[in-house]
């Protein structure tokens, strides 16, 4: 998916002001060598409390190619990055670059702008969000690291927000994200990446020779890590309404699902050594099917990538992680 | 269906097709491994198709079911997981048409599947052999009851290539063959340039934007080129061609349709029955040629020897067999006009043809000047009319060209072109023609699919073409491979002042 990358300009400042890191952003355009029209899509802005997350969204970013093109603003924490940590008022030390690729023929860019943001204005995130945001797209939020507190300035400019529950504490982080997701548009990076198996459960009742016995499961096996195991588990057990008795959550290196429903049986699990997995559906003395899907790259930018494209509320996933909260084990994982 | 399935809640795939069997006619095909199997192939990919799914080939070739699937994967380059697991699957039946046999058998496969793999009764019957068979398939599907759907909810579907008929004539005759067994709802006839993005794009550009429709008109438009362009010669399908010429094999489907979708009103929804009342509507508007007009509104070419793409290719009637005496065309060009209150007095300069320098399609309209310039004359020597142009292929997308300032102190006025590319602005994947059409042939949306009155209206204004063309005395104009056509064709605008796009 990802086309490579190229820097077609770039430019730093150290202590500067907002108003100079806009106007080098606008001379880097004018400069550059490609078409006078951009295509773009998104504001994306990335929250990363430490160098290590910084470094690991710039990657993903990066490894977006092409697509999603639009304006990133990466903040990070005075001092995190290289440059000055001074803390003067209403000054910034930034870097701007202009990044090029060629999706089916066509030359498309994005800029990216970060930003490092001294205690002094971690009040007031938002006013320096604001100046550097496309007019009409949607505003992202991608909070890499850590979760934002209730008031972080941040979510007021925020239209979603993304997160990764995996990163951020898997179950223990369930409350806080479902808090959030109360007030704000969440998107879960680790639900997308379980797209895969929920699909396949769900492909296993289609049609009339199986439909019925969706209603009819009395007992759900999940296996998988920790986080992935109680969403499914908080998914299926949302879906079909069955109480937590009918669930066997167990640790393993990879998610499955076993639903025993009566004269039926359905399972999903990843294939012996293999990048994909399998699901099959048998009636008791009647027909039976299978289906095979190859995993989609697990990669970050993958995730990303596919949860750009989702900036939408997602009720199943509100009402997953709600569900999940039942399985987690008191006080914590 | 008949149960909801919560699980499915939310789910992204929401075109997903349901549990069926397709039917593959001519499955040893050329289209069958070129086209189908790699559009299945992506739609098993993509989690389009269902688990409880299956595809039976039948051909007179003789194979085994292992021989079936292992060709089948065979001409896939990286076969993924699921395309293997389906492939596995896949039965086949070796037979004649002529014959009741094969199509017993095929009954007996039919009823094994769906005990086997709860396919549920539904099928999808693809005819991908030469449309000689294709009235003789469907009498024998009849013959056996195969060719309705049982009274449980399941469907019976039939698709059917181009092309359909000749002419006007035996375009009926066709109609009424499959009408014999199959209601007009469950004939699916497939033009693949329906299913490409930008072309149902045209309805999205045109429909969901306000600025574009109000401008869509006869006040706005000065005139709209149509071009369809193919860097290609006939290749081996030169005796094919030799009965067909670009009239039939581009003009009466392909060019139709996309000029349609340009001249078309606003239906009242986007859905099968809205669309396709309006396109119809709109092919009913175009003015039909008498036989004495065609000389006049129509260019009629063939190429000669030529460089394309840096290769140096053979004259048509040098091509592997093609007579050496041949008349039949390789590019057309027309000019047509539109009867009613949106489009009197537009012309719409429609060109197509093979060995042109690339292969290239788009609608262009080209809107008037403005009614008074303000600027000097040298100021706006760069300057042409407004026009805007949905690219088709290879690079799909939109431009507008418009005039601008060009910095610096004088005013100066120059034409920019804004470009937006499908690429570009959506992280989706395009689906292949074949692979949207295909998936809306199991999900029972007919939208996309041609009607038989539209097929009916398209020949209608093909027939006279046809008949001119059938006159010994009617002039082919050559040009050379690797150039925009021959010069008869420059001259069809030239007339009107105007000049083709170079595009
Ligand atoms: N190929 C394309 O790209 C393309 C594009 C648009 C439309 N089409 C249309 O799609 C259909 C199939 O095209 P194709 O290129 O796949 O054709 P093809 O390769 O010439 O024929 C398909 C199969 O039909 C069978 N067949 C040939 N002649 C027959 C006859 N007289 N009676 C019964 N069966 C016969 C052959 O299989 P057996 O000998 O094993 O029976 C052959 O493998 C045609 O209607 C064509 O016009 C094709």
């Amino acid at each position: 998916m990802a086309e490579p990358v190229t820097e077609l300009g770039s430019w730093r400042g150290e202590q500067v002001k907002v108003g100079q890191v806009l106007d080098a952003l606008a001379d880097l355009r004018r400069r550059s060598p490609m078409g006078a029209t951009r295509t773009s899509v998104v504001n994306l802005v990335v929250v990363a409390r430490t160098g290590d997350a910084a470094d690991r969204a710039a990657a993903a970013i990066a490894g977006l190619g092409g697509r999603h093109p639009g304006r990133t603003l990466m903040l990070v924490p005075a001092g995190s990055g290289s440059g000055s940590n001074g803390d003067s008022g209403d000054k910034v030390d930034a870097s701007v670059s202009l990044l090029g690729s060629e999706v089916e023929g066509h030359d498309v860019w994005s800029e990216q702008v970060t930003l490092s943001v001294g205690r002094a204005m971690a009040h007031h995130t938002d006013s320096l969000i604001e100046p550097f945001t496309l007019p009409d797209l949607p505003v992202v939020v991608w909070f890499v690291s850590d979760l934002p507190l209730a008031d972080d300035p941040v979510l007021r400019s925020a239209d979603v927000v993304l997160v990764d529950s995996k990163v951020l504490g898997d179950v223990g982080a369930f409350p806080r994200i479902a808090e959030l997701s109360r007030r704000h548009i969440v998107v879960d990076l680790s639900w997308g990446r379980l797209r895969p198996w929920r699909e396949l459960a769900a492909g296993l009742f289609d049609g009339r020779a199986f439909a019925p016995f969706v209603t009819r499961v009395r007992h759900v096996d999940v296996t998988g890590k920790e986080g992935p195991r109680h969403l499914l588990a908080g998914w299926l057990a949302s879906r079909l309404e069955l109480p937590r008795s009918a669930f066997s959550l167990s640790p393993a290196r990879h998610v499955s699902l076993a639903l025993a429903a009566e004269g039926a049986s359905f399972e999903v699990a990843r294939e012996d050594g293999k990048r994909s997995v399998r699901a099959s559906a048998s009636v008791d003395g009647g027909p039976s099917h299978t289906d095979v899907l190859t995993l989609p790259d697990a990669s970050l930018p993958w995730s990303l990538a596919d949860a750009l494209t989702r900036l939408e509320r997602d009720r199943v996933w509100e009402q997953a992680l709600r569900g999940a909260l039942v399985f987690a084990p008191a006080g914590g994982p | 269906m008949t149960e909801q399935n919560p699980l499915a809640e939310g789910a992204e795939s929401d075109r997903r097709a349901p549990p069926c069997v397709l039917v593959v006619f001519g499955a040893s095909g050329d289209l069958t491994t070129r086209k189908l199997m790699p559009a299945l192939a992506e739609l098993a990919d993509g989690r389009r198709l269902p688990a409880a799914f299956c595809v039976v080939g039948v051909a007179r070739t003789e194979m085994a079911d292992e021989d079936f699937q292992a060709r089948m994967l065979a001409d896939m380059d990286k076969p993924s997981a699921a395309w293997e697991s389906l492939v596995s699957g896949f039965r086949y039946v070796a037979g004649d048409y002529s014959h009741p046999d094969t199509f017993a058998a095929l009954k007996r496969v039919l009823a094994e599947v769906h005990a086997a793999r709860g396919t549920g009764g539904n099928v999808v019957y693809y005819l991908a052999t030469p449309p000689q068979v294709f009235g003789e398939v469907a009498a024998a599907l009849a013959a056996e009851g195969m060719s309705k759907p049982e009274d449980d909810g399941s469907f019976v579907r039939i698709v059917i290539e181009k092309p359909y008929g000749r002419d006007l004539g035996s375009a009926r005759e066709l109609d009424a063959q499959m009408h014999a067994s199959f209601d007009e709802s469950q004939i699916y006839r497939i033009d693949h340039y329906l299913g490409k993005e930008t072309v149902q794009n045209v309805l999205a550009l045109r429909f969901a934007n306000a600025i574009f429709e109000p401008i869509w008109n006869r006040r706005y438009v000065d005139h709209v080129q149509i071009t369809v362009a193919e860097s290609l010669g006939v290749g081996h399908r030169g005796s094919f061609y030799e009965g067909a010429g670009a009239l039939r094999d581009i003009v009466q489907n392909h060019v139709l349709q996309v000029l349609a979708l340009t001249l078309m009103e606003p239906p009242a929804t986007i859905d099968a029955q809205g669309i396709r009342d309006e396109k119809v509507k709109a092919l009913r508007a175009v003015d039909i040629l008498s036989v004495d007009e065609v000389g006049n509104e129509v260019v009629r070419g063939q190429y000669d020897r030529g460089w394309v793409e840096g290769g140096e290719v053979p004259a048509y009637r040098e091509e592997e067999g093609v007579a050496a005496d041949s008349r039949t065309e390789t590019y057309m060009a027309m000019r047509m006009q539109v009867d009613n209150w949106r489009w009197a007095g537009v012309p719409f300069y429609v060109r197509t043809g093979k060995r042109l320098p690339k292969r290239y399609t788009e609608v262009a309209m080209e809107f008037h000047d403005v009614p008074h310039l303000p600027f000097g004359r040298k100021d706006t020597r760069g300057l042409g009319p407004n026009a805007l142009v949905l690219r088709i292929q290879p690079d799909e997308g939109i431009t507008l060209r418009f005039g601008a300032k060009v910095p610096g102190q004088a005013f100066r006025v120059r034409s920019t072109s804004m470009d937006f590319s499908y690429g570009a602005a959506f992280m989706e994947e395009t689906p292949e023609a074949y692979e949207r059409l295909l998936l809306d042939a199991m999900v029972g949306d007919p939208t996309l699919f041609i009607r038989t009155d539209e097929v009916e209206q398209a020949w209608r204004i093909v027939d006279p073409i046809l008949e001119a063309f059938a006159d010994p005395s009617f002039p082919v104009a050559h040009y050379q491979a690797g150039t925009w056509g021959p010069r008869e064709a420059d001259r069809l605008l030239d007339r009107d002042g105007r000049r083709w796009r170079s595009p």
